[in-house]
Formats: C-alpha cells, sequence, structure tokens
C-alpha cells in the first residue's frame, strides 16, 4: 500500500504559485508557504515545463524545474505501465470529459495514494470526488 | 492585493509612463515587477522566491494550461 499523502498538486496549482498574474496566485502563495505532504507526477512537470516554455523561454522553463526540485515536500511520482494503464481505464470512462492523460493519471495516483484534497484549478480534477482547494477557500 | 499610496517626481512619474508604455503595461506593474527586482526574497522555505517568479497578464493562466500546452481545438 502506497504511502499516505495529503495532497496532490496539479499543474495549475504551481502555474499560478509562479505567476503573479493568476487570480488564484494569492492562493496558492499561501497554500505552498506551508504546505503539508504533497504528491504529483512526472506528467504534471511535463505539462509545467511544456508551459513556461511557450508562454516564456527555456530559461523560465528550467527555473519552474528548479522550482519542483527546490520544493521538498513535493513527492514526483513517476509514471509507468500500471499508471498508464489506470489511466486508460479512466479516460475511457470519463470519455465525455475532456481529460489529459496528465489529468487522468493524477486521478488515479489521488485514489492509489488515499488523497484527501487536490490543488487545482481544473474541475476535472475532482471528477472522482476529491475536493478541490479552490472550492474550500 | 493591498492598494496604496506613492508620491513620484513629475521626472521620475514621466519616465515611469514612457516605459509602462513601451512595455505594454500599466503603472502599476511596471512598480510591481520593479519592486520584485530589488526587494529581496521573502524570507521562509526556499521555493517560496519563486512564488510569483512571473506575470504572463493573464488572470486565467492556471486554468488555460491544457489551450497552452496542448493547443486549443479549432
Amino acid at each position: 500500500m502506497a504511502a499516505k499523502t495529503d495532497v496532490y498538486v496539479d499543474t495549475g496549482a504551481l502555474i499560478a504559485f509562479a505567476d503573479a498574474s493568476d487570480s488564484f496566485h494569492t492562493l496558492f502563495r499561501r497554500l505552498f508557504a506551508q504546505p503539508p505532504r504533497l504528491l504529483t507526477t512526472t506528467l504534471v512537470l511535463a505539462e509545467g515545463h511544456g508551459w513556461f516554455l511557450r508562454r516564456f523561454d527555456t530559461t523560465r522553463a528550467l527555473q519552474f524545474l528548479a522550482m519542483a526540485q527546490a520544493m521538498t515536500p513535493l513527492r514526483v511520482q513517476s509514471v509507468g505501465s500500471s499508471e498508464q494503464r489506470a489511466a486508460v481505464a479512466l479516460l475511457r470512462r470519463f470519455s465525455d470529459q475532456p481529460l489529459t492523460l496528465a489529468d487522468a493519471v493524477g486521478l488515479h495516483v489521488m485514489e492509489t495514494n488515499r488523497v484527501r484534497s487536490c490543488w487545482s484549478t481544473d474541475r476535472h480534477m475532482a471528477l472522482t470526488g476529491v475536493p478541490l482547494v479552490i472550492h474550500e477557500h | 492585493m493591498i492598494r496604496t499610496q506613492i508620491s513620484l517626481s513629475e521626472q521620475e512619474y514621466e519616465a515611469a509612463k514612457r516605459e509602462a508604455e513601451r512595455l505594454g503595461i500599466s503603472l502599476a506593474e511596471l512598480l510591481r515587477r520593479s519592486l520584485r527586482a530589488i526587494v529581496p526574497p521573502e524570507a521562509g522555505p526556499p521555493w517560496m522566491r519563486y512564488a510569483g517568479m512571473v506575470s504572463s497578464g493573464d488572470a486565467r493562466a492556471s486554468q488555460s494550461v491544457d489551450d497552452v500546452v496542448y493547443g486549443r481545438k479549432d
């Protein structure tokens, strides 16, 4: 059984934390200042890195990765074939929703890690019943 | 956001307005960026120095990640 984790961190939470213009910046700045045990996946980091590449440049994209490395309470789970299989099953189950593979892997790891809260700005991350922090604050 | 009032000389004000126009941002945003460049990172955990490290100008940035990363559907 996987270790219990308090919170799953989705791409939007990391972007909101890093982007001072974002309407959720203040919330995530406060949350990340004193975080509980955090969990994310390599796919989330890939999305965040891609966002910085598209919106800014390679320097900012590397800074994003440095930020994730500096966040010592954040555990980054690798995505292997078992996570991929489970995520594909979720994509089929929610095929009426525009879920990405990164979203589906996130939904799967939240379930297997018994996560109690999701730091995300994407309503799709609430599909399996884990509450989104933006609805609690 | 906290609202505050500052006093500038006419020369500083005009120079700041010109620079803001050149960058296509508001005077307030120019002053925020200037402050971020000058004020040392806040105390706290090491990752907090990255809080607000960019300013995209998009209040919905975190809600449109998929559009940026994967592209918008035509």
